[in-house]
């Protein structure tokens, strides 16, 4: 664990190293801040009660497109897993979500909802739902058959084998499916939240950008990758003491 | 006349062109214990699927009159996310039989989860389940290959005890000559792919001690008989 820390922060270092001899030599501290100006900055955010408003708002939006991703992913994933005629049919709609650029997705939810925190979390949920349905469909299709024809022999019912092997299977889907999600979904907020967002991290952000303040705007950058790794560490521990639990 | 457990009429099996079972045709008699000895590949497994309906033969016809069939497989197939009592409850249903899980060595391991057991006490739980939905018919699919072999003798020795009080028909495939003869009351010798039922030996052992000379001797007979048939 000590190891593992000391690993963590030598990386952290190097970082901050690389970013402090890149602010030296750029000649251009105002766009590119040294991680000092930037840090100052940040807690010069952090004092104003505005910043956590806006932060809690993009971290709700994340969550709420996170929890939409898994709650409907899994099981349009799981009836892909399977049904080879579900997967067929429903692979095809999977590809055009995917395939639309997030640009697209915008200019129709501005039409339809405007500004607000409708845009970024639909946009976060159809980006995210693709993976976490093709996820959950990979994970059922690789439950041991074996176990099946366990089931089979013992004539154990329909609902019991759902209930135990094909359930009770799922948390290292959602394990795996928050693993891939998460930077993706505070990503996918913040820009969208820049370009149609009525409150949040993104919107700070622009606010910034309007203002000219390169600093603020790193500063805020900064505050969301924290956030952002935060977050993944907090679900990846819920879900690590609940390996069991189903 | 008692009917027979299970009654197999020229059974036959391929895989696309590929023979594994040959019209085999065997009587298998209420609480009998029989095994079928043969090297790898000479459809065992087919014929336990077979028999479990998992697979159907594409040949002859079989008929077992059983009502509740207890398998313990080659792997353990425990639901790796289920706990002891939880995977036997998930066959057997209601609360696991405590007298069963002690004559086991399972007692005490109810909550622990498969990876956190050893190879033997995973087979153990395997055999538990099988026997706790009380079978008319065992089947054991060389279920005791991978085992240490104190372990096994073990094992063998409680599902023999287990035996004597309920007398369910024991039908196991193995290519352990000391497995089979600790076993059966008939053995079936198998010859390689496509398989035929070359012999079938009683086993008129007295005394099933690995170390009794009779025993000895058996083993060394029916070797020789499987490297003749070879």
């Amino acid at each position: 664990m000590i190891k593992k820390n000391c690993c963590l922060l030598s990386g952290i270092l190097v970082l901050l190293i690389i970013w402090q001899l890149f602010t030296l030599h750029a000649d251009q501290s105002y766009i590119f801040p040294s991680p000092a100006a930037t840090f100052k900055e940040l807690f010069y955010q952090l004092s104003s009660a505005d910043i956590y408003l806006a932060a809690l708002e993009t971290a709700w939006k994340v969550l709420a497109a996170l929890a939409l991703a898994i709650l409907i992913g899994l099981p349009v994933g799981y009836l892909i897993g399977i049904s080879d005629k579900a997967y067929d049919s429903i692979r095809p709609i999977m590809m055009f979500i995917q395939a639309v650029p997030v640009i697209s997705w915008l200019t129709i939810v501005i039409f339809t909802w405007g500004v607000g925190w409708k845009g970024p979390v639909f946009i976060a949920f159809l980006t995210l739902f693709p993976n976490a349905a093709f996820t959950t469909a990979n994970g059922v299709r690789s439950i041991d058959r074996r176990l099946l024809e366990m089931a089979t022999v013992y004539h154990v019912p329909q609902g019991r084998i759902f209930q135990d092997i094909y359930l009770r299977s799922l948390p290292p889907f959602i394990i795996t499916i928050l693993d891939l999600s998460i930077g993706q979904a505070w990503k996918v907020i913040l820009v969208t939240e820049y370009l149609c967002g009525g409150k949040g991290l993104g919107v700070e952000i622009l606010m910034a950008r309007m203002n000219v303040d390169f600093a603020a705007t790193w500063a805020l950058t900064l505050l969301a990758v924290i956030l952002g790794l935060v977050t993944e560490r907090i679900i990846k521990q819920i879900m690590k003491k609940g390996r069991h639990v189903a | 006349m008692i009917k027979p457990c299970i009654s197999i009429n020229h059974l036959s099996h391929q895989y696309d062109s590929l023979q594994v079972i040959n019209d085999w045709t065997i009587d298998i008699q209420q609480g009998e214990r029989v095994v079928l000895l043969g090297p790898s590949g000479s459809g065992k497994t087919t014929f336990l699927n077979i028999v479990s309906g998992l697979q159907k033969p594409t040949g002859g016809n079989l008929q077992v009159a059983a009502d509740r069939i207890g398998f313990v497989f080659q792997e353990a197939r425990l639901i790796p996310w289920c706990t002891v009592k939880e995977n036997l409850a998930f066959a057997a249903g209601g609360q696991p039989h405590q007298e069963l899980l002690k004559i086991l060595g399972l007692a005490g391991f109810e909550q622990y989860y498969p990876d956190e057991l050893s190879g033997g006490m995973q087979q153990r739980v395997n055999l538990a389940r099988a026997l706790l939905v009380d079978p008319d018919l065992l089947i054991l699919d060389e279920a005791f290959t991978s085992l240490d072999i104190d372990v096994k003798l073990q094992i063998l020795h409680d599902l023999n005890q287990h035996w004597e009080e309920r007398h369910f028909t024991l039908l196991a495939v193995t290519h352990d000559p000391k497995e089979a003869l600790l076993l059966a009351d008939r053995i079936f010798l198998l010859s390689p792919r496509p398989a035929v039922v070359r012999s079938i030996l009683p086993n008129q052992l007295a005394e099933r001690q690995i170390d009794a000379p009779a025993f000895i001797q058996a083993e060394a007979k029916l070797i020789r008989r499987l490297t003749d048939r070879n």
